[in-house]
């Protein structure tokens, strides 16, 4: 037991170190390249650098960098409580619909009300939101069958709203021929670009992505419960129904920040917690840092790898991440059919 | 005794198929009781209502005096502990952390498993003799320690009563008996148990009362001795009285009480 939670910290702390490496070394890859020490000077002393780097740095590559580990986070923690929830370490933000529902609702933000904002927060932001709890909500309600709620319709639900909210916002981007600003961005996002946020948007999403998580850190120990099935934790005294809110409202809550920041990146959500639960066994409460920990770097790294291999242009990291997740998520899937459980 | 649980004219309905019709009983606290009927009769159904899982129509089921409909479900859970004939883990948990959810009744929001409930944990190992499993992923065990990891896991709740649907189904016989002397152990510890049995063999001498569910009759509860005679059991289990070794024997048995 002690051995574990040793393991455990160590892991967080290793990876916590690696994250701070990670974001040194992302911030110099690009077309134009810094050294790791010359970050690190012009991080704790400002005339270290030459305008124009200190400027590639601190105003293009820093933001982008944090930005990545947001959307990285996010979407690992989001992928790790919807396995959860559904009992299946197929599930991820993407597969069940809550993607879906948060670009289709940034879509409806960003062609209707794009001046609009509310405490900080974009009509865009919120709409995101909306649209992936609405999305949870729809598929939740049509998978529901009396007090009991059904992972197989859950599933194949959360597959055709993802399907139909998807291409409706394709159906957005058509619509404004003039292929004007709003369209670009929907681009995008549909492609999976992190970009450079505002400092605003960027504090707004930090403070947003840390309140879930402090948030659902209860949740995580009845996630484990859970995973014995609906009855027996019925019978075990936990009210499975307001766990499942709880867990669909965060989840849908990390999902539209993280789609806001970089649009629809398929299958982080599904790698990250799967790898961390290879290293750590499948305790929710453990794997909670471990994956957000993890999930930034990981997307840090393949936004890094996006924007480099093909320097000065980039790959959009969503269609990188469909050629790493894709294969992955089928090799899962050969898996689980040989009745072999993460 | 006092009565810890009890049915009083209970029904309940699937669909159309009425599963229990004025289901009656009660269990007497320390009592060991059988719950035996053909496939489909309800006794499933009947386990779950009474650990509080399935909502039932009409009538009322009694725990230590209180209505359950009015009991919290953590105050339900805190009395009786259900164990189910499958349970089937996505992820790879160890046979301690699955234990470990026994504890979930008595967890607040924030609070995680203090010294009581490690404490409570590691009896309910040593008490199923499943400790030297701890480490061992649940999925990856035999069927008879899986059954053990389960009745552990119900023991961590501290329940007065224990309700195991189906235990020795696909054990072989050694792992049978053992689960039966887990069962008088558990006994000897106070608690109750209700389990519904699908071998006949194992009932007589294991358990004190037996309720016999089957489909479209009333629910009925007498001693084994009452409980086993051929003619009821025939009439059950709608099964001829020379196609099966335990209506043979019972009738064999029944006709060299009567010569």
């Amino acid at each position: 037991m002690a051995e574990n939670v040793t393991r455990w910290l160590a892991l967080m702390l290793l990876l916590a170190i690696v994250l701070a490496a990670v974001t040194v070394f992302s911030m110099g890859m690009g077309a134009v390249h810094i050294a790791p020490a010359a970050i690190l000077r012009a991080l704790f002393h400002h005339d270290a650098l030459s305008t124009t780097d200190r400027v590639i740095l601190l105003e293009v590559r820093l933001p982008r960098v944090l930005a990545s580990g947001l959307v990285g986070a996010a979407l690992a923690v989001a992928g790790l409580m919807f396995q959860g929830l559904f009992r299946n370490p197929m599930a991820d933000p993407y597969v069940i619909g809550s993607s879906g529902g948060a670009i289709f609702g940034a879509a409806v933000g960003i062609f209707f009300f794009s001046q609009v904002s509310l405490l900080g927060f974009s009509a865009t932001a919120m709409l995101a939101f909306a649209g992936s709890v609405v999305a949870m909500a729809l598929v939740y309600w049509l998978a529901q069958s009396g007090e009991q709620t059904s992972v197989v319709t859950l599933l194949l639900a959360g597959f055709a709203v993802s399907a139909m909210l998807t291409n409706s916002t394709y159906f957005f981007e058509l619509l404004d021929s003039s292929g004007g600003t709003s369209s670009r961005i929907l681009i995008s996002w549909l492609y999976g670009s992190v970009g450079t946020p505002p400092w605003t948007q960027l504090a707004i999403s930090a403070a947003v992505i840390s309140v879930a998580m402090i948030a659902s850190f209860p949740l995580m120990r009845r996630l484990n419960t859970l995973a014995l099935g609906d009855e027996y934790a019925l019978q075990l005294g936990l009210r499975v129904e307001y766990t499942r809110v709880g867990i669909i409202l965060i989840g849908s809550l990390l999902t539209a920040v993280a789609v806001a920041l970089g649009g629809l990146i398929s299958f982080a959500g599904l790698v990250v917690p799967h790898v961390a639960r290879l290293l750590l066994g499948p305790d929710h409460v453990r794997l909670l840092p471990v994956t957000a920990l993890g999930g930034a770097i990981f997307l840090m790294l393949a936004d890094t790898l996006a924007r480099s291999v093909i320097a000065p242009s980039e790959i959009p990291v969503g269609i990188l991440m469909a050629f790493l997740g894709g294969p992955f998520f089928l090799y899962l899937l050969r898996k689980t059919k040989r009745g072999y459980a993460v | 005794m006092t009565t810890l649980l009890q049915f009083d004219a209970v029904n309940f309905e699937y669909g159309r198929r009425r599963l229990l019709q004025d289901a009656s009983f009660e269990l007497q606290a320390g009592g060991c009781t059988a719950l035996i009927g053909p496939n489909g009769a309800g006794k499933t159904t009947l386990l779950k209502i009474a650990g509080g899982v399935l909502r039932y129509g009409s009538g009322n089921v009694v725990l230590q005096g209180e209505p359950m409909r009015q009991l919290a479900r953590r105050q339900i859970a805190r009395t009786i502990a259900l164990v189910p004939q499958h349970l089937e883990l996505p992820f790879s948990f160890t046979v301690e952390q699955v234990v470990e959810q026994g504890r979930t009744p008595y967890l607040g929001l924030l609070r995680g498993a203090s010294r009581e409930d490690r404490a409570a944990i590691d009896r309910a190992m040593d008490l199923a003799d499943v400790s030297g499993l701890r480490h061992r992923v649940f999925n990856e065990l035999s069927g008879g320690e899986r059954q053990r990891v389960k009745i552990a896991l119900g023991l961590a709740q501290e329940p007065k009563l224990l309700l195991l649907d189906e235990p020795t189904q696909n054990l072989d016989i050694g792992r049978q008996v053992e689960l039966i002397d887990l069962l008088h152990f558990l006994r000897g510890e106070g608690i109750t148990i209700l389990a519904a049995i699908h071998d006949l063999h194992l009932v007589e001498g294991n358990f004190d009362r037996v309720l016999l569910l089957s489909p479209g009759e009333t629910l009925c509860s007498g001693t084994p001795a009452e409980m086993l005679r051929p003619a009821l059991l025939e009439r059950a289990f709608n099964c001829p009285p020379d196609r099966h070794p335990v209506l043979v024997e019972r009738t064999q048995m029944q006709s060299g009480r009567t010569a």
